[in-house]
């Protein structure tokens, strides 16, 4: 595509003066030379092998309608029909009025009248038709997607809204169409097929979206808009354009979400944040292709979203609440007291209470986990502090540390800290870290779990068995204990019934000399059956789910007496 | 030799002319040397004489468009007069038109001279 810069390169723009008369070229060349770069034609088919040779660099046409060969009017259907020629805009000189109106309908951008009128009148008519040409390329060379061809997404928005402007009342629907795993395309075809690929889907979707009030955009690499009126089936259309790609023979699929019936009171990009949210569903699902928005998913979104803007106000207003579930030591004829985990729970004022199973990973996502368990961390620290002081009892009670914290360098002063503040030591508090942050960067971890211990800090290595350790590196484990990940008692329990992989953590902590604590049990027969496997310590709703610190206090009496 | 003088007294609005010539005199003389030779002028005669107004047609209408720009009134009182009779097809007698358009003619040549 010509490039408007193209034209001024040599500091003057090109016009072409096309007239068969001698004295009228002359007389325009003498006007605009100081100005312009002229070329001269004198009859329409010089004109126009004039105007195809300098497509790229000439800035208008100067047009006399009645010359030999081919005349001016031909020569503007010419133009007009030649993609490349279209966009040069032509100004028409002539005497006639009524050939006037016939070019501007044509396409001529303006005529000049003959006689001419004064030298500014008619330098001022050619430097905004210019003008006007250049703004307009402009306008359309950003409206279109240079691979593709299709709108670009500000324009596609653009032309959807005037739409609906015009078609209240049309049950439109928003979809999103990506490409499965294109990346892989991508690296296995190269960028050039990739982008072969992006064109062809794009040609299929403009055919299959032909229809008038359809529109469609490339939104990023390989995402793609559609606006259209509403189709209760959009089957046939993911098998045309995923024919495109399975004739590479790739697995590779085109999903869509779909946002039917759009509620046009929504923002337009907020109605494709639904299609994009119904195709992301099934992302990697390689069996479905076609996902409808429901309300559903936005409310998941809206909740996520609400719980992580109102944590700190809900931190500053204690709707967060530390509770605490007994570990149980189980080696003797009856189990024993020996710690407990303080576990957090979200006391919402208007939704209620929230499991952390919700939360938790949200505020990891976000960073706010820090804040959260240094409140934890303190809670429990006073708690602990204040059941020495009135009861003159206590048990550690462990904590849990986020694998982002462990890359925190002020740690082990700010743990220090919460003990000293609150008059306990670092034996009172248990450090819960979760295996796979061992496994993610094993040295620097490993060597600040080894700090934290020679601080005296006691740490039980959780979900254990879900991380992936690898044997090389348990040998070399910084560990006071070993915390069975709950899965390893969910499925030993359940119909198969098989207790090996429990066996193999016990002898692993054996080896390592540490005790195993199994967290989850929750009937008599678990129970039993991991005391009798070597289990040492147990925590469960088979002893007692997590309770507030004052429920607390009766195990801890029971242990005093 | 021709002067903006001569020129004017021909009838000519040679304020008009030179402005499109950007004041350039010189420049305005060789165009309306250019003119007085300009083949339209035989095209026209023969034309009308052949009954062929189609063509007579163009030839008045780029004379018209020349002498216009070059603002020499005498010759392009009567070629806009004919222009406008022959975009009609009308069957007249056109030969007073051609006469004057002759005579104004030969008198800028003289002028040219």
């Amino acid at each position: 595509m010509k490039s408007y810069t193209d034209a001024i390169e040599n500091g003057k723009r090109q016009l072409l003066v096309a007239d068969d008369e001698f004295v009228n070229r002359e007389m325009l060349g003498n006007i605009l030379e100081s100005e312009y770069d002229i070329l001269k034609a004198e009859d329409g088919e010089m004109a126009y092998e004039m105007i195809r040779q300098n497509r790229n660099t000439l800035s208008l046409i100067l047009l006399d309608l009645i010359m030999p060969k081919l005349t001016g009017i031909e020569l503007l259907n010419r133009l007009n029909n030649d993609p490349e020629l279209k966009g040069i805009p032509v100004i028409v000189l002539t005497s006639d009025q009524d050939s006037e109106v016939e070019s501007l309908k044509k396409g001529a951008y303006d005529f000049i009248p003959k006689p001419y009128p004064q030298p500014d009148v008619i330098k001022a008519r050619i430097s905004r038709s210019i003008e006007l040409a250049e703004d307009r390329q402009i306008i359309s060379s950003t409206e279109r997607d240079e691979l593709t061809g299709l709108f670009t997404i500000e324009y596609f928005y653009r032309y959807c809204n005037q739409y609906d402007k015009f078609y209240p009342l049309q049950d439109m629907d928003a979809l999103c169409f990506d490409i499965n795993h294109f990346h892989v395309l991508n690296e296995r075809f190269g960028m050039a097929k990739g982008d072969e690929i992006l064109k062809c889907i794009a040609g299929r979707l403009e055919k299959a979206f032909g229809d008038t009030g359809s529109f469609v955009c490339r939104k990023t690499a390989d995402t793609f808009l559609v606006y259209c009126p509403h189709h209760d089936d959009y089957s046939h259309i993911i098998d045309e354009v995923s024919a495109v790609i399975e004739e590479l023979e790739a697995a590779v699929k085109v999903r869509v979400g779909v946002y039917s019936f759009c509620d046009k009171k929504l923002d337009i990009n907020a109605r494709f944040d639904r299609a994009k949210i119904a195709a992301d569903k099934i992302r990697n699902n390689y069996s479905v292709f076609i996902s409808h928005f429901d309300e559903a998913l936005i409310d998941a979104e809206l909740y996520a979203e609400q719980l992580v803007d109102e944590f700190p106000k809900a931190l500053a207003e204690n709707q967060f609440r530390v509770f605490f579930q007994p570990k149980y030591d189980v080696r003797g004829d009856e189990p024993v007291l020996s710690s407990a985990e303080a576990l957090v729970r979200w006391f919402h004022p208007s939704l209620g209470m929230i499991s952390p199973g919700v939360f938790i990973p949200l505020f990891e996502e976000d960073g706010l986990i820090a804040q959260l368990d240094e409140f934890v961390w303190r809670r429990t620290s006073e708690t602990i502090a204040d059941w020495k002081k009135r009861l003159g009892v206590s048990v550690p009670i462990s904590v849990n540390l986020s694998r982002a914290e462990m890359y925190d360098p002020g740690l082990i002063a700010k743990m220090e800290k919460i003990t000293d503040d609150n008059g306990i030591t670092p034996k009172d508090l248990y450090l819960e870290i979760t295996e796979s942050a061992y496994v993610s960067d094993s040295d620097q971890i490993i060597e600040r779990v080894k700090t934290l211990r020679e601080h005296g800090f006691f740490i039980e290595m959780d979900d254990f068995g879900s991380g992936y350790s690898s044997l090389n590196m348990i040998s070399e484990l910084p560990v006071d204990a070993l915390k069975l990940d709950m899965k390893f008692i969910r499925s030993a329990f359940d119909k198969h019934n098989d207790t090996r992989m429990i066996s193999i953590v016990i002898d692993i902590a054996d080896y390592l000399g540490v005790p195993v604590i199994a967290e989850g049990v929750e009937t008599e027969e678990q129970y039993l059956a991991l005391k009798r496997l070597g289990c040492e310590i147990i925590q469960g709703y088979y002893f007692s789910k997590p309770v507030p610190a004052d429920e607390f206090e009766q195990f801890l009496m029971q242990k005093r007496s | 030799m021709i002067t903006i003088e001569a020129l004017k007294q021909f009838g000519a609005d040679t304020g008009d002319g030179l402005s499109r010539c950007m004041g350039n005199e010189a420049f305005y003389f060789k165009l309306i040397g250019k003119v007085v030779d300009d083949d339209n002028f035989a095209v026209l005669e023969r034309a009308i004489s052949e009954k062929d107004l189609d063509t007579a047609f163009e030839a008045a209408h780029s004379l018209k468009g020349v002498l216009g720009n070059l603002a020499l009134t005498p010759i392009y009182t009567p070629l806009y007069e004919i222009t406008e009779l022959l975009r009609e097809k009308r069957d007249i007698d056109y030969s007073p038109y051609l006469n004057t358009i002759s005579e104004k003619r030969k008198e800028l040549s003289g002028l040219l001279a």
